[in-house]
């Protein structure tokens, strides 16, 4: 582990050399440019908004778009990083077979591309704020503490199944579609809020309530949507209980997945 | 201590194994039953290779393709592992195993160095100080504001190889990068290669085809053949001991095709039946000595009268080129063969040819008309192996087909100035002055 971010500080030009270049070679010939990466927060935050003047959910004393916006960030970013640092490696197979740097540069290239693109979209979420005449308190710096746990929860996913995706490609091709599904598992159209109300306060599954929030919290998007609402949204603390279980899932697994990625580097060149 | 060790070094490769999902969950489970799951035996790309290399070294690594060189250097840059044993390398690596690896199209040429020249493992800053000079070096001052997707293939790889060269490392992995663009650059990037080994004192791997480059660059040479190292030596020795495994090659490919290629026509009156060269004890071969003496026999069958039949037995190359030809008029009594089978023989003294791979052709044509009863090319093939003559430095490979009985001499001139070295050329070239002048002096006498 600790030759991991070893790597990562000597390989830092590296990285971010290829995340340049990344995001050049994606904008470089569209005329919207790097205003794609907005687009998709944008557009599902207004159809999320159209489908909530149907059915009704609550949003707290937090406008509904922003809360939606709010969610969404931290939501494409893991998504996007996890499904891209599957493919990179792969997708770089050319690189692979001729060239010898440490392999994981390669996923966590994708998720610092993803970075960049986040930051674009912390400037709209500014402006929506702005907009609705909200500010944020002392708790907003949390924020970038939340980001890094997502960063590491997006590596467990993308480092395992960038390894295995370089073995059997069924991995590469069926993540984004089980990853959309988790979208349903997270509080991103509906804020946690109301998950919390349903188990804990009404006990809607009776004496399985308590087993079946933590099974829902371990999803560490849970907490991860949840905390970033909390503290850049309503001047609140991050949520430690709805943090927790995805927090001790993620210690377990990323330096897992992590050692898998590595044995498993050891053959990409023969078998990509 | 030496800068590359490669210990007891072996690669296996299992052929087919990217098999399905289901037949991996069935092998599994076979295994889990404690049965053996069905596996194919795995392909040795590299057997037991053992070898080290000292720092300022000049290591060629030669062999047919599949014979295990870029292989070996992958796993000198890091990129795969060995299956066995282990690979020691003290000092930084830069790999040229492919120049342009990772020139994005969609970016320019600025772009396409820093990108490029940061995959190589150069630092920002030392790519910006080495900027113009690998720009020069790529003659594409002009360009380097251009999408490498509007260069021409020349261009990029240029690019590409201005940029790997200016790596600084203690050693250089080049595979086969220096067959690239025109003459003119490619001469560019042979002196570049020597200032890189000869006045930098790098450590240096070096994989080609291009033996001669090999022999004139390395300090040592490495033969690799099926995944073994079969000699490292010299680069004269190694060479030539290739060369000789390259014809025996040529020539077992000829063998298994020799039926198939060559022209062959016949009149239907006559066929042949058997080829067979014999050396000087009367065994029959298709490997014979440079120099040596030997009979080829040829077996017709003949169906009806041939009267007064003409025998022709020629060589020629691989390649079709007509080396000699002999004819059997006045050598043979004429007569008419009546049908039947016969056995011709032909004894040659001293095969004058130099070591490669030759062919025989044969034809029969009928006296007086010399109309064809029976031509056929490619009829054998042997080869001819050199015994102790060094091909590469005595006639160079393939720059001749025999070898001249001469001798050399040299002497200095004694002239009437005492002027030496250079008064002696000038003077030969008055001498050849002379001779063309007495010629067109002739010809103005016939006139």
């Amino acid at each position: 582990m600790i030759t991991a971010i070893k790597n990562i500080i000597d390989y830092r030009e590296l990285i971010a050399v290829l995340a340049w270049k990344n995001i050049t070679v994606r904008y470089k010939q569209a005329y919207l440019g790097i205003g794609w990466a907005v687009l998709k927060p944008l557009t599902l935050m207004l159809v999320f908004t159209l489908v909530r003047s149907f059915v009704g959910i609550p949003s707290g004393n937090v406008p509904y778009p922003v809360l939606a916006f709010a969610a969404l960030m931290p939501w494409i970013f893991f998504q996007e990083s996890a499904s891209e640092g599957v493919l990179s490696v792969v997708g770089n197979a050319a690189l692979i077979r001729k060239i010898y740097f440490p392999r994981e540069i390669f996923p966590i290239t994708a998720m610092t591309t993803k970075l960049v693109e986040l930051c674009i979209n912390a400037l709209i979420l500014a402006l929506l704020m702005w907009w609705f005449g909200m500010l944020p308190n002392g708790q907003v710096f949390w924020a970038p503490v939340i980001i890094i746990y997502t960063m590491l929860a997006s590596l467990t996913i993308a480092l395992a199944g960038a390894a295995i995706n370089v073995y059997y490609r069924d991995v590469g091709a069926g993540l984004p579609t089980m990853l959309s599904l988790l979208m349903y598992a997270s509080p991103v159209i509906y804020p946690l809020e109301m998950v919390k109300n349903k188990l804990l306060v009404q006990r809607a599954a009776g004496q399985w309530s308590d087993v079946l929030y933590t099974l829902y919290t371990l999803n560490p998007l849970a907490g991860i949507i949840e905390s970033f609402q909390n503290v850049v949204l309503r001047g609140l603390p991050p949520d430690l209980t709805a943090l927790m279980p995805g927090m001790i899932l993620v210690a377990i697994a990323l330096p897992l997945s992590y050692l898998f990625f590595k044995h498993a580097e050891l053959y990409f060149a023969d078998v990509i | 201590m030496a800068i590359i060790e490669v210990s007891h070094v072996t690669k296996e490769f299992r052929l087919g194994e990217l098999h399905s999902a289901k037949q991996s969950v069935f092998d599994a489970m076979a295994r889990l039953r404690g049965r053996s799951a069905r596996q194919r035996a795995p392909f040795k790309a590299l057997d037991d290779v053992d070898f080290k290399v000292e720092s300022g070294e000049v290591l060629g690594v030669i062999g047919h393709n599949g014979a295990g060189k870029s292989t070996l250097l992958k796993m000198l840059a890091g990129i795969s592992k060995p299956t066995r044993g282990s690979i020691a390398v003290r000092g930084t690596i830069a790999p040229l195993i492919e120049v342009g690896a990772g020139l994005v199209d969609d970016l320019s040429g600025r772009e396409n160095i820093y990108l490029n020249a940061s995959i190589l493992g150069l630092k920002r800053a030392a790519i910006a100080r080495k900027f113009d000079e690998i720009v020069a070096f790529a003659e594409l001052e002009e360009f380097i504001d251009t999408p490498i997707k509007r260069y021409s293939s020349g261009m990029k790889v240029k690019l590409g190889f201005a940029v790997a060269t200016s790596i600084e490392s203690e050693i250089l992995i080049v595979d086969e990068v220096l067959a690239v663009g025109d003459l003119a650059f490619q001469r560019k990037c042979f002196d570049r290669m020597e200032d890189l080994i000869k006045r930098q004192g790098r450590t240096v791997l070096l994989v080609s085809h291009n033996i001669r480059q090999v022999e004139r660059l390395c300090t040592r040479v490495l033969l690799l053949e099926h995944g073994k190292v079969i000699n490292d030596g010299a680069p004269t020795d190694t060479c030539n001991l290739f060369y000789e495994i390259s014809d025996k090659r040529i020539h077992e490919t000829k063998l298994s095709a020799a039926a198939g290629s060559g022209r062959t026509a016949t009149s239907g009156n006559a066929e042949v039946e058997s080829v067979v060269m014999f050396d000087e004890h009367g065994n029959a071969v298709n490997e014979i000595g440079y120099l040596d003496d030997v009979e080829i026999r040829v077996g017709y069958r003949v169906l009806v009268n041939l009267p007064d039949p003409i025998f022709g037995i020629g060589i020629h190359t691989t390649d079709f080129l007509y080396l000699a030809t002999s004819q059997s008029i006045g050598s043979l009594p004429t007569e008419t063969l009546l049908p039947g089978h016969y056995v011709l023989s032909y004894k040659i003294r001293r095969f004058p040819f130099l070591p490669g791979v030759y062919s025989l052709r044969l034809g029969v044509a009928l006296g007086g008309s010399f109309q064809p009863v029976l031509y056929s090319e490619n009829a054998l093939s042997f080869q001819v192996l050199g015994k102790d003559i060094n091909r590469a430095v005595q006639t160079g490979y393939r720059e001749g087909f025999v070898a001249l009985d001469g001798d050399w001499e040299l002497s200095a001139q004694d002239l009437d100035d005492a002027t030496s070295g250079p008064g002696s050329r000038r003077d030969g070239v008055a001498y050849a002055l002379d001779g063309s002048s007495s010629l067109s002096d002739k010809h103005d006498a016939r006139r």
